[in-house]
C-alpha cells in the first residue's frame, strides 16, 4: 500500500502571491500618488490589504475581481496620462497574482510524494518571463514617451534583484 | 466564468477603451494579457486517452471500519502535464488517509497508482467513474474526461443482537418454528387434553385425569410452535425523525429494524420490510440468511424523506395475509393511530417499537427549566398516544435510545421461560 502524507501547502507560491499583490497595488498607488492624488492611493492600498487578507483567509475567487479592478485602475490611469510604467506594473502583477492564485488552488490536490516544488518553479518561471516581457515593453514605452524616472529605474532594479535572488536560491537547492 | 473567457473579455475591454480614446498606451496595456493568452494557447493539453482500474479492499463494511481504495490510471496517449484526477465521493464517506484527488504528470504510455483509505457511515456507493481534468500550463484551456471504473462499497447498519422477540400473530405458517400457533399438536407447552388415540406416546398420557374417568384414557396435548409472516414497517418520515442541529433518531430506528429482522429470521420466520422514507421500498418477504442480506442492503440505503403521513400505506395481501404480524418501528409523531386501528380491524397483529424522540431531544437541548417543562408536556402527550395504542390492542415498546436496544426490549419482547409463564398463570388463577 502506498502511504501518503497530508496535502502539502505551497510556501513558494504564497511568497510570490503576497509580493505580486503588494507590487500591483503599490505600483498603482504610487502612479496615482505621483500625480498629486491623495485619497485614491489610500483606497488602493486598502484594496491591496483586503486582497491580501482574502487570500490569507482562503477566499480564492477574490483574485478575479482583483485583476479586473487593477486593470480598470490602470486603464483609467493611462487615459488620464499617468506614468505608463506604474500603470503597466499594476496590471502585470495583478495578472501574476491571479495566475498564482489558480496555481495554489491546483497545488492543494498534490501530495507529499508529488513534485510540488518542481511544478511551482516551472510555473513561476514561465509567468515571470511573461511579466518580464511586460515590464520591458512598459520601459520601452516610457523611454519612447520620455517618462523614464529614477523611481521607475529603482523599481525595475528591485524587481530584477528579487527575481535573480529567487533563481540563485533554486539553483543552490 | 472560465479563466480564458475572463481574460478574453478583459483584453477586448482594454483594446476597445484604447481605440475609443485613441490612446496607444492603453492599447499596449493589452499586450501582456495577449502574451499570456497566447502562451496558454500555444501548448494546450493533448487529447486524453486514459483508462482507470480500481480495487477495493472490502465491499461490505460496518460503520467505523476502514477500507482501502487502490487506483491505477494508465495513459495510452501522449504525455500529459498537470492532470487533475478526482474520485468523487458521497458525503457519508470520509477519506482518513491519502487523498481522493491528485494533480499529476502522466508520461506517455505510462501509468500511475495511488491509494487512499475511507471510513463511512451507513450507506451505499457505486464508484462509477473518475474525473480527469487536463489543462495547459497556465490553466486556460481545460479538457475533461470521465474514466469509467467499477466497484461498490456498502456500509451496513450497526448490528444489535436480540435473542428472542415474542410475537403472537393470529395465524402462523405450516412450518415448525418457535411461535405459539394456538393449535394442539407436537410442542413443549401444555395446551389441553383429548382422548387417547392410537399412536400417542405413553409419555403423553395424563394418568391423573384418566384415573378419574371410567375406562377412558386421556392424553396431554401440546401447543404447536410454528413460523409466522412478519412485516416490518420502518417509518422514515423526516418530520418525526429529524430534529434541529442535524440530529436524527432515524439511525436508532434502523438499528432496531436490523435487530428485529435478524432475530425473527434466525427463528425461521418469513420476514419482509417496508421502508417509508425518501423512497418507499418493499423488500418482499423471505426466509433465512439470503433474506437477511437483502434487508441489510435495503436498510443500508434507507434515508429519511418528506413523506407526510401513512395514508398511502397499503399492505399487499399477497405478501402479508390478514392475521399475520406487523411491526412498526417509528418515533410516532401523530397520525399513526388511524392507520394502526385500520390494520387491527383487518386482523393484523400489531407491535410498535418506538424510539423515544422526547428523551432524545430533551437530552440534546440541555437542562434549562423551559426545556424541562416542554419535555414534560411532550412526554405527557406521548404517554396519551401510547395508551391509546395499547387500548387499540397494539403491543407497544417505548425505547429510550440512551439504553442499548437489547436491554430496552428484553423485558417487553423476550418470551419468559416456560416455568416462569406457568408460575404467572398460576398466580393469575389464584388471584381469580
Amino acid at each position: 500500500m502506498v502511504e501518503f502524507d497530508a496535502v502539502v501547502e505551497a510556501a513558494l507560491t504564497g511568497f510570490a502571491l503576497v509580493f505580486s499583490i503588494i507590487i500591483s497595488t503599490g505600483s498603482l498607488a504610487w502612479g496615482y500618488g505621483s500625480m498629486g492624488l491623495e485619497t485614491v492611493p489610500r483606497w488602493m492600498i486598502a484594496f491591496g490589504a483586503l486582497w491580501l487578507v482574502s487570500q490569507w483567509r482562503g477566499v480564492k475567487w477574490f483574485s478575479a475581481p482583483g485583476l479586473f479592478l487593477s486593470l480598470l485602475f490602470a486603464t483609467i490611469g493611462l487615459w488620464l496620462s499617468f506614468p505608463i510604467g506604474w500603470m503597466f506594473s499594476g496590471a502585470i502583477f495583478a495578472l501574476f497574482a491571479w495566475d498564482i492564485t489558480e496555481l495554489r488552488k491546483k497545488s492543494h490536490f498534490m501530495t507529499a510524494r508529488d513534485d510540488v516544488k518542481g511544478l511551482e518553479r516551472r510555473h513561476i518561471a514561465r509567468v515571470s518571463f511573461l511579466a518580464l516581457g511586460g515590464l520591458l515593453s512598459a520601459s520601452l514605452l516610457m523611454l519612447w514617451w520620455r517618462q523614464w524616472t529614477n523611481e521607475w529605474g529603482n523599481f525595475l532594479l528591485g524587481v530584477s534583484l528579487l527575481g535573480i535572488t529567487q533563481i540563485i536560491a533554486w539553483i543552490n537547492k | 466564468m472560465s479563466r480564458i473567457a475572463l481574460l478574453a473579455a478583459l483584453i477586448y475591454f482594454i483594446i476597445l477603451a484604447g481605440v475609443g480614446t485613441l490612446n496607444g498606451a492603453m492599447v499596449a496595456l493589452a499586450l501582456p494579457l495577449v502574451l499570456y493568452l497566447l502562451a496558454g494557447l500555444w501548448r494546450g493539453p493533448e487529447e486524453m486517452r486514459l483508462t482507470a482500474e480500481r480495487t477495493i479492499s472490502a465491499e461490505r463494511i460496518a460503520p467505523g471500519d476502514s477500507v482501502t481504495v487502490d487506483l491505477k490510471i494508465t495513459n495510452h496517449g501522449e504525455a500529459l502535464e498537470q492532470v487533475l484526477l478526482h474520485d468523487p465521493l458521497p458525503a457519508f464517506l470520509k477519506v482518513i488517509q491519502g487523498a481522493s484527488s491528485r494533480l499529476v504528470d502522466l508520461p506517455a504510455h505510462g501509468s500511475l497508482s495511488w491509494s487512499y483509505t475511507l471510513q463511512g457511515r451507513r450507506g451505499s456507493h457505486y464508484f462509477s467513474e473518475i474525473n480527469a481534468i487536463a489543462e495547459d500550463h497556465l490553466g486556460l484551456i481545460v479538457k475533461r474526461a470521465l474514466l469509467p471504473t467499477s466497484g461498490q462499497l456498502l456500509v451496513l447498519p450497526s448490528i444489535s443482537r436480540v435473542r428472542h422477540i415474542a410475537i403472537q400473530p393470529r395465524q402462523t405458517r405450516v412450518y415448525s418454528g418457535v411461535i405459539p400457533a394456538h393449535q394442539g399438536g407436537m410442542g413443549i407447552e401444555f395446551f389441553g387434553l383429548r382422548e387417547y388415540q392410537m399412536g400417542d406416546s405413553p409419555h403423553h398420557i395424563n394418568w391423573r385425569v384418566s384415573a378419574r374417568q371410567d375406562g377412558v384414557i386421556y392424553s396431554n396435548e401440546y401447543e404447536q410452535e410454528r413460523v409466522a409472516d412478519v412485516g416490518i414497517v420502518l417509518d422514515g418520515r423526516r418530520r418525526v425523525n429529524d430534529f434541529s442541529g442535524g440530529r436524527s433518531i432515524f439511525e436508532d430506528s434502523v438499528l432496531a429494524a436490523v435487530a428485529v429482522s435478524s432475530s425473527l429470521l434466525a427463528e425461521g420466520n418469513r420476514v419482509g420490510l417496508f421502508i417509508y422514507g425518501k423512497r418507499n421500498k418493499w423488500t418482499s418477504p423471505g426466509y433465512g440468511k439470503y433474506q437477511r442480506e437483502r434487508i441489510m442492503q435495503d436498510l443500508a440505503l434507507a434515508e429519511t424523506g418528506e413523506t407526510q403521513n401513512f395514508k398511502s400505506l397499503i399492505i399487499p395481501r399477497r405478501l402479508f395475509p390478514p392475521n399475520s404480524q406487523i411491526i412498526l418501528i417509528s418515533p410516532l409523531g401523530g397520525g399513526e393511530l388511524n392507520l394502526l386501528s385500520q390494520l387491527r380491524t383487518r386482523g393484523f397483529q400489531l407491535m410498535v417499537i418506538s424510539p423515544d424522540p422526547v428523551s432524545f431531544e430533551a437530552r440534546a437541548l440541555g437542562d434549562s427549566p423551559s426545556v424541562k417543562l416542554a419535555a414534560r408536556i411532550a412526554r405527557l402527550q406521548r404517554e396519551v398516544l401510547l395508551r391509546e395504542l395499547r387500548h387499540a390492542g397494539v403491543q407497544v415498546v417505548n425505547w429510550d435510545v440512551a439504553l442499548p436496544f437489547e436491554q430496552a426490549v428484553r423485558a417487553s419482547l423476550s418470551r419468559p421461560p416456560a416455568f416462569l409463564r406457568a408460575i404467572q398463570r398460576g398466580r393469575g388463577a389464584g388471584q381469580r
